[in-house]
């Protein structure tokens, strides 16, 4: 049976309208920044549009650092632990410093970016966990530990933390009831804070996010958890800008 | 069949495979466009050096996407391809006149766009729409994450392609109205 023209004339326009919203937004935002995991609320009073490289914290000796941090190329990445993409991004990691690390030119500095709304309260525990880490064996237990957390757990909220953390604080030497005060002390929760507060500062809106630093301070933004050949492009990149 | 009238001709096997590809590539380098304007346009590498990284960017498809996200990427991808070829094909065989199925057309390539998606993310454009209105929380009580769009775009395109097909296949005929008088 035919349809009614009044049908069929309000079908046809009312399709193409929202066809061409979908199309005019997919085009506006696909020139934007980068796609997301997750728009993360900031704990700020204003929440910025667009983020700003040069917002980025300097790297420090307070830093969590891996290599020379006099290195040329300085990759500041903002993780979160349970996050599986930081989880294959980590491995990635630790093949980038096991060839450009160890001939000195890159150094690799860590730093916590949870998501809370897709990892509530675990996220935030482990990156605490990391800190108290770092405070009883210095930054090999910091990264001993980070190392070790990425390889044993299935990341996105499957680990049970009151067991796995402690657990993996023994294996790598750490006192055991030391590191239980420093996990539910609350010393940490500030600079975890910070940390995130800088990723969204930068433009970080998902994880993992990365800042590639050269030596003449000129930084390059490195979104998501890219492969080992598009690191090591951006490093020979960064490198032959020097 | 609409498919073998359709893509029995190498314009729109070319066609769609051509925005299938574009399409494709857009939606891996996407986290990444604020990196690679920087390069191409801010740094004093070479030009190979740029189309290098460019390149190896493609790789994130691994390492970058979920198994689930990297399917349905890939299927809206080639669907959008498929789409289109078909709704320039039946532009052409109806000289316009198929306004219906066009819009249909349209709007499955419209529903491929919202459902493209990165690695965690499912959908970007969903994903930025909602978090525009303050909604992004939304995203993350869902089981996949937003990556649900994805699946209702692939799912989507493939109904338009059903219409479209059934369109396509329609002899060219003028209806006669009923005269009620």
């Amino acid at each position: 049976m035919e349809e009614s023209p009044k049908q069929n004339n309000l079908s046809t326009p009312a399709a193409i309208v929202v066809a061409g919203v979908f199309v005019a937004g997919a085009i506006y935002l696909a020139a934007g920044p980068a796609n997301s995991v997750e728009r993360q609320q900031p704990q700020v009073t204003e929440q910025q549009e667009s983020g700003d490289l040069e917002q980025m914290t300097p790297v420090t000796a307070e830093d969590h650092v891996r290599g020379n941090l006099h290195a040329p190329i300085k990759i500041v990445e903002y993780s979160d632990m349970e996050c599986p993409f930081c989880k294959r991004f980590h491995s990635t990691m630790q093949q980038v410093m096991d060839g450009y690390g160890k001939s000195g030119q890159v150094a690799w500095i860590y730093r916590h970016f949870p998501l809370d709304s897709l990892h509530p309260v675990k996220a935030r525990a482990e990156a605490v966990a990391s800190e108290c880490a770092n405070e009883l064996g210095g930054n090999d237990a910091f990264w001993k530990f980070t190392d070790r957390f990425f390889e044993v757990t299935p990341s996105n909220n499957q680990t049970d933390i009151d067991a796995v953390l402690p657990q993996i604080a023994q294996e790598i030497g750490l006192d055991k009831s030391q590191f239980a005060t420093c996990l539910t002390s609350g010393k940490y929760d500030e600079h975890v804070q910070n940390d995130l507060d800088n990723a969204i500062a930068t433009g970080g809106n998902g994880t993992p996010w990365s800042i590639v630093v050269t030596e003449s301070g000129k930084k390059y933004p490195l979104s998501g958890a890219q492969p080992y050949e598009a690191v090591k492009q951006l490093i020979e990149l960064a490198l032959s800008e020097q | 069949m609409a498919w073998s009238e359709v893509f029995s001709r190498t314009p729109y096997i070319v066609g769609a495979a051509t925005l299938a590809i574009i399409i494709f590539v857009l939606a891996v380098l996407l986290p990444n466009f604020a990196l690679l304007n920087e390069v191409v346009l801010g740094s004093s590498a070479s030009p190979e050096a740029k189309i290098n990284l460019t390149l190896s960017l493609l790789g994130g498809i691994k390492t970058n996407f979920s198994t689930l996200s990297a399917i349905y990427t890939i299927l809206i991808a080639i669907l959008v391809g498929v789409n289109a070829a078909m709704v320039v094909y039946l532009m052409r065989k109806q000289n316009g006149l198929a306004k219906e199925g066009i819009a249909t057309g349209v709007g499955g390539i419209a529903s491929g766009t919202l459902g493209v998606g990165c690695a965690a993310c499912g959908s970007f454009l969903l994903s930025t729409i909602l978090a525009s209105v303050g909604a992004a929380s939304a995203i993350a009580i869902l089981p996949l994450k937003g990556g649900e769009f994805g699946i209702i775009s692939v799912a989507l395109l493939g109904i338009t392609l059903g219409v479209l097909g059934n369109k396509i296949a329609k002899p060219l005929v003028c209806k006669p109205k009923n005269n009620h008088e």
